[in-house]
């Protein structure tokens, strides 16, 4: 049988864990600033990455290949992740520089292929970070570039991402692909098994509890809370064999797409940001024994909340 | 008379009350390893002496009872407190081990902030004490990375570094005076003096010996004064570790005294700097505090010293603001590394060794070389430096492998010891030292004589000295 061609797409966000609670206080004026902390794979995204590898491995096993590609909109800050994954296996690497000020690539990054357009604008975009380039609350930008990217370039035909990113956290995109696809979703998705003759075996969540299906791409997997959250790592020589291997640099341009002005168009604005306070009220049980604790626990805290039970 | 698990148990209660002595199986088992054996703690596969009891000492007096009791029976003894150790300090090496866990003495004694000086008892979280302190505009000066959940005793114990080191020193300068439990349950105290120069200074003995010679139940900690609305902060990126030490000896040797003053190798640049360091980038960064004046004049004076080095370019400062404001771990950043771990098999670890500045880049290109050659399955080899002093510095090694073809059982001896190994064997070639601030713990052990050449003397004395029985955490420091 032939091949699966798949693809992953991610996003390299702020670590926004590590911002200060000050951060936080300041931004309902001055909006979040999040250039100066590290960045990290979207949590959604790095279980997609990983099950997409996982599925690999188990096709391979079935005598499947399955052809992996990983696609990122963004600055350079998303090569390493690309070098890592290509690194891991991914045979395919690429990032569309989108920005709110229009197309932008690099031309100076060894190993670092660029397409026409971007080529063509010749602006060196180091400086250029996702949170920075207006996608962050545009979903609708960011599926049509992902559909324009299948489509026009990649020609996949099973698509595997985060169910959500954030800081929009909206969760529309995995839809907005599908529908400019044609192309079925399954959301919440935690686990992708090959069954051998092309279909897959997808688990996902329901409100009721976990749904097992049977699909044949093309399709879109919204990846959820699965089990797996944690991308593998690639060994040194692993990194060093496969180090020639090029990560395509896109613009929006080189899909057909003028990216300024469907950021004109997307309906989604933040105007505001407002604080939730998560605290929660705590108590320190004073007590002589562990014993007395315990009993001072079950009758203050414990016994009224089983009775309503 | 060897005693039997349930005598050592019943003897035990006898002291403390049943209370305070557990004998769960599961936190047994846990308790038989620490961080040195983390991989194994996550799958929960076990292969070290499962200890006799866990005791919860809450007084000095009853810490003295448990070691009279435990010499009186030659019963080994693991003194502990916050539990963070990474070396094997904490294991089990012997069955039927009793471990004496300080952690339920926890007060702190006095804050005196005329004379600077903080007591506290050895179960005292640094965090705790420090959150004390800061209220009154004060600060210990010390913040290593354990900070959340060390506690000071073990923190002594260990001979701890923090990360402003540069500036406030190590445990060992800030210690005034201290309280100790000998074998025999001897109770000595070390009064608190600004120095003293009556004969060898015997807080030495005590600091740093890694509960081999006594059990630490008190300590006295001087205090500064805390000005971080002062602080300023430096960074760069560079492309050669050899510039970056020559800079940090620069700094040093022009006698700034930076509370913070690092750089970091590409690798482990590539872990916290990759938002703004391209990935063969090295990253120098300082901070600068105290009083406004001396702040302001160690970052200028630090940046016309860096200005000197033409390979360095300056980053915006926030970054590394923002940076050291998220270095700290505590539980919930342990626990989830612990899962990373757990699902992908690829195990961080770290061994921290000092040289003086003529072998610091020998010593790092030369055990970077040979790991990356003769270990399999490295993901990723760097390191850094990060506490210097006037005729040498650290060099911090940080490096991941995957785990394959064995189980959590076997990851020390098929990774991490031989990496240790390579580590120690290019330190000593050099005259280094093969422990800068984690203590020698079980791990680094086997190589005690070789790290003290002919003072080993004088160590091992101290040894048969204290703990004639040899009851004090068999096979720390001293190897079985």
């Amino acid at each position: 049988m032939s091949a699966v061609r798949v693809l992953v797409c991610f996003k390299v966000t702020p670590d926004f864990e590590a911002l200060r609670e000050a951060d936080w206080a300041a931004a309902a004026t001055q909006g979040v600033q999040t250039r100066y902390v590290r960045r990290v794979l979207n949590c959604f995204d790095e279980s997609a990455l990983e099950l997409a590898l996982g599925l690999s491995d188990a096709a391979a096993r079935l005598g499947v290949t399955v052809e992996l590609g990983a696609l990122s909109i963004g600055g350079r800050e998303v090569d390493p992740y690309l070098k890592t994954l290509v690194a891991l296996g991914y045979e395919r690497a690429a990032r569309v520089a989108a920005g709110a000020d229009g197309d932008i690539a690099d031309t100076d990054a060894a190993g670092v292929g660029v397409g026409a357009a971007a080529g063509a604008a010749g602006v060196d975009g180091a400086g250029l970070d996702r949170a920075a380039s207006g996608l962050d609350f545009a979903p609708a930008v960011v599926a049509s570039i992902i559909a324009s990217y299948v489509l026009r370039a990649d020609h996949s035909d099973l698509l595997v991402l985060g169910c959500r990113s954030g800081p929009g956290d909206g969760g529309t995109v995995p839809f907005r692909v599908a529908e400019a696809l044609g192309w079925p979703c399954l959301t919440r998705v935690t686990s992708i098994e090959p069954l051998g003759d092309g279909r897959l075996r997808v688990g996902a969540m329901v409100d009721d509890g976990l749904l097992r299906v049977t699909l044949r791409p093309p399709c879109v997997l919204a990846v959820g809370n699965a089990l797996v959250s944690h991308l593998r790592a690639p060994t040194l020589k692993d990194r060093l064999e496969r180090r020639e291997r090029r990560i395509d640099v896109l613009a929006a341009a080189d899909l057909g797409l003028d990216i300024a002005a469907e950021l004109r168009r997307e309906a989604c604005v933040p105007t505001a940001l407002e604080t939730i306070d998560r605290r929660r009220r705590g108590a320190v049980i004073a007590g002589a024994t562990p014993r007395d604790k315990a009993r001072t626990l079950f009758d203050s805290y414990l016994s009224d909340l089983i009775e309503t039970l | 008379m060897h005693l039997s698990r349930e005598a050592i148990v019943e003897g035990l209660q006898r002291i403390v009350g049943p209370a305070d002595v557990i004998t769960d199986r599961r936190i047994l088992v846990e308790s038989s390893v620490d961080n040195f054996r983390k991989l194994q703690n996550i799958f929960d596969v076990h292969t070290m002496p499962v200890p006799a009891a866990i005791v919860m000492a809450r007084s000095t007096e009853q810490v003295a009872a448990i070691l009279r009791f435990a010499g009186e029976h030659t019963i080994n003894v693991i003194p502990r407190t916050g539990g963070t150790a990474t070396e094997g300090g904490l294991e089990s090496a012997v069955p039927d081990s009793i471990i004496i866990d300080g952690s339920a003495m926890n007060r702190i004694v006095d804050i005196d902030a005329y004379d600077m000086q903080a007591t506290c008892q050895c179960g005292v979280p640094l965090q705790a004490l420090e959150d004390r302190v800061r209220e009154l505009g004060l600060t210990t000066g010390h913040s290593p990375q354990s900070k959340p959940v060390a506690h000071m005793g073990g923190l002594v114990a260990t001979r701890s570094i923090g990360q402003f080191s540069t500036l406030y020193g190590g445990i060992e300068d800030m210690v005034v005076g201290l309280e100790a439990v000998f074998p025999g349950g001897i109770v000595t105290r070390i009064k608190n003096v600004p120095r003293r120069a009556a004969g060898p200074d015997i807080r030495h003995v005590v600091i740093g010996n890694e509960g081999a010679l006594c059990f630490i139940t008190e300590v006295t900690v001087k205090l500064f004064p805390y000005f971080p609305e002062n602080n300023v902060f430096l960074g760069y990126t560079l492309k050669d570790m050899k510039t970056g030490f020559e800079v940090l000896r620069a700094v040093m040797v022009n006698g700034y005294k930076p509370s913070v003053a690092r750089v970091y190798d590409p690798g482990d640049a590539g872990l916290h700097f990759s938002h703004f360091a391209a990935d063969d980038d090295c990253v120098l960064l300082f901070m600068a505090e105290g009083p406004a004046g001396i702040a302001k004049a160690t970052a200028d004076g630090i940046a016309a010293i860096v200005a000197g080095f033409a390979e360095c370019t300056r980053v915006d400062s926030a970054y590394i603001e923002t940076w050291f404001n998220d270095l700290c771990w505590g539980p919930d950043k342990i626990t989830a590394e612990d899962e990373r771990i757990r699902q992908t098999l690829n195990v961080n670890r770290t061994t921290e060794i000092s040289a003086d500045w003529s072998s610091i880049n020998d010593i790092y290109q030369a055990a970077r070389a040979r790991i990356i050659a003769e270990i399999p399955d490295i993901t990723m080899m760097g390191g850094h430096s990060s506490h210097s002093y006037i005729n040498g510095t650290n060099m911090y090694f940080n490096y991941f492998f995957n785990v394959v073809g064995v189980g959590p059982e076997e990851e020390t001896a098929k990774y991490y010891l031989p990496i240790i190994g390579i580590i120690c064997e290019e330190t000593l070639k050099r005259g280094g030292s093969i422990v800068h601030h984690h203590g020698m713990g079980k791990a680094r052990a086997p190589w005690v004589r070789d790290e003290y050449g002919s003072s080993y003397y004088i160590l091992e004395t101290l040894k048969h000295a204290f703990d004639p029985e040899g009851i004090m955490n068999k096979g720390t420091i001293f190897p079985l």
